[in-house]
């Protein structure tokens, strides 16, 4: 059984729970809006996990539920919580049953799509940059410092220089300007990350079980998720096919951070060198599908099933005689 | 040069900075959280490698080059490094500085103990669930754990031990136990909990059950040192000029 987990009306969600139902995959969805109309309970004995979840008026064993698609938002900004006092009973359900979901998710031995610990390595783009590198991928020249006498020689030495937040606090890649210049000395306050413009074409490539589905994105904005905003054109966004040694490196790089779902920055040079900027361990997939066609949402369900199918598998195998495996 | 990595309030790592300097590491640097907190330089950089300079208030200049072993219990950035912030932007700054302190420490070369993880600067800070789970899968009986979404939050981070119980704290490093006798089977299942969990020394919490068998009752990656007494330091000592001896 699958499970899903977030707001159905949510786009990449949406997508995935059209692409199961068109697959005739069963699933169960978990509504995080309808949070006081669901519960969990788990207990750990002997190296497994068991328990329940009930979601409305239905209860499902949490053995049952062989792969999982989280899409949570943060529970504390649900609109059903709008009007709660802080010190509210429905506020303080919904954070321990958001809770308890999440830490049984981190132990399932169900495939989930992603699991918060190694989503984690996002929230220090740097500490990323060193396991990318680790993997082969080039990064760009990087410097961070409190020290604006650094950041002058820094842009001297580069030309062109970006500057970003480096948590998973979300901020726009801008380029470091003269009049950007004038206030530095506010970095003294909190050290701030400056990177060398690396000049190329944009590909974002997510990865899903052994699947790769990359799309270039063609802009002149520094950040083109901002394209409209920084340059007044939309970014031009259109699949293409990787080579195969690029496709394993990104599949591996994935791996190595334990994500079975990402989405992958790469800048390709004009001299065909491949740089990684950050790996997004919960990707807005829907964006690139819309714009270039690719069946990214498709990808996520067939991996789900697949896990689906794989316990169903060993189940028939544990049960059946030699003859029956051998057939298999 | 190596470096004791410590909140200024850490008496565990005080201790060991004490012990180890008496055991002849040198040269051997106190850094301590505070003293970050008001570092008058800070220059990160990533290229073909990753390096690091911090200018001392004091004078003190540390260079990544120059470093071969780090003890390090830092738990994050100095609250004095966060109120100089205006309070809107206090949480950016939390959220940048845990970012930026995650990337430098784990950058040092040279064997670090332990080195951080997002889930932990000094090591993963596991939920009670998750330790009971990788325990019992390491080998090590574990009391019956129960979790629901009913269940008051902070309730879950306190010790699993019944009240009254004989209690024994140890520390795994690198596959040994130090800090109490037990069973081989144990100690073994404590190492593999700390592989399992990805740090060279962790803190263990466990108590004699019914059946008399030591039983997982918690696990930290920041645990009191004192508890393993000379020989852990001479163990630490061992581990951080490993890689200079060989």
């Amino acid at each position: 059984m699958i499970l899903l987990c977030g707001i159905p009306s949510e786009t990449p969600l949406r997508m995935v729970i059209s692409r199961l139902e068109d697959m005739g995959a069963q699933f169960v969805l978990l509504n995080q809006r309808k949070f006081a109309d669901c519960d969990i309970w788990l207990e750990i004995a002997d190296g497994e996990v068991t328990g329940e979840l009930r979601i409305g008026r239905d209860t499902y064993e949490l053995e049952e539920f062989t792969a999982i698609y989280p899409r949570l938002m943060d529970d504390r900004f649900l609109p059903e919580l709008a009007e709660e006092p802080q010190d509210s009973p429905v506020r303080s359900y919904c954070r321990s049953f958001h809770d308890a979901l999440t830490r049984w998710m981190e132990i399932s031995p169900a495939l989930v799509i992603n699991r918060c610990a190694p989503m984690a390595s996002n929230s220090s783009k740097p500490f990323q940059a060193q396991l990318i590198r680790e993997q082969g991928f080039l990064v760009p020249e990087t410097l961070i410092t409190d020290d604006p006498e650094l950041v002058r020689a820094f842009r001297a030495k580069h030309g062109r220089v970006i500057y970003k937040s480096i948590s998973a606090v979300r901020s726009i890649v801008q380029e470091l300007s003269d009049e950007d210049e004038e206030r530095l000395e506010r970095i003294r306050w909190c050290p701030t990350q400056f990177q060398a413009y690396v000049d190329g074409t944009n590909l974002r490539v997510h990865t899903i079980g052994d699947e790769a589905f990359a799309t270039a994105v063609r802009t002149d904005a520094c950040d083109y998720r901002y394209a409209g905003k920084q340059t007044g054109e939309p970014a031009a966004l259109r699949e293409v096919i990787l080579s195969e040694e690029l496709k394993e490196q990104c599949l591996r790089l994935s791996a190595s951070l334990g994500l079975e779902f990402a989405g992958i920055d790469l800048k390709v040079t004009p001299d065909d060198e491949v740089y990684c900027f950050e790996v997004n361990p919960s990707p807005a997939f829907s964006y690139y599908e819309a714009n270039a066609g690719q069946p990214i949402s498709a990808g996520v369900a067939r991996r789900l099933m697949s896990a689906a199918a794989y316990k169903d598998q060993a189940a028939l195998v544990q049960g059946a005689p030699l003859e029956a495996i051998v057939a298999i | 040069m190596w470096i004791v990595l410590c909140s200024a309030t850490d008496a565990s790592a005080l201790w060991a900075y004490d012990g180890l300097r008496q055991m002849g590491l040198r040269p051997l640097e106190l850094v301590t959280a505070e003293a970050l907190a008001s570092a008058a330089q800070w220059k990160h950089t990533l290229n073909g490698g990753a390096h690091l300079t911090i200018s001392l208030a004091d004078g003190r200049s540390i260079y990544s080059s120059a470093i071969r072993g780090v003890l390090n219990r830092l738990t994050g950035p100095a609250p004095e490094m966060l109120q100089r912030a205006v309070s809107s932007d206090r949480d950016y700054v939390q959220a940048e500085m845990y970012a930026f302190y995650l990337s430098w420490i784990y950058s040092l070369p040279g064997v670090v103990i332990n080195r951080p993880t997002p889930l932990g600067l000094s090591g993963p800070w596991f939920h009670p669930s998750e330790w009971v789970y990788r325990a019992s899968r390491a080998g090590l009986p574990t009391p019956h754990y129960r979790l629901s979404g009913r269940d008051p939050m902070d309730e879950a981070f306190g010790t699993l031990a019944p009240a009254g119980a004989t209690t024994l704290n140890l520390i795994t490093l690198c596959g040994n136990v130090y800090g109490g006798y037990v069973p081989a089977s144990t100690a073994r299942g404590c190492a593999g909990l700390a592989e399992s969990a990805g740090t060279d020394l962790l803190g263990l919490s466990l108590y004699l059950n019914r059946d008399s068998r030591w039983t997982f009752a918690g696990a930290m990656p920041l645990p009191d040192l004192t508890v393993g007494g000379t020989p852990l330091l001479r163990a630490l000592a061992n581990k951080l000029t490993e890689g200079v001896r060989a």
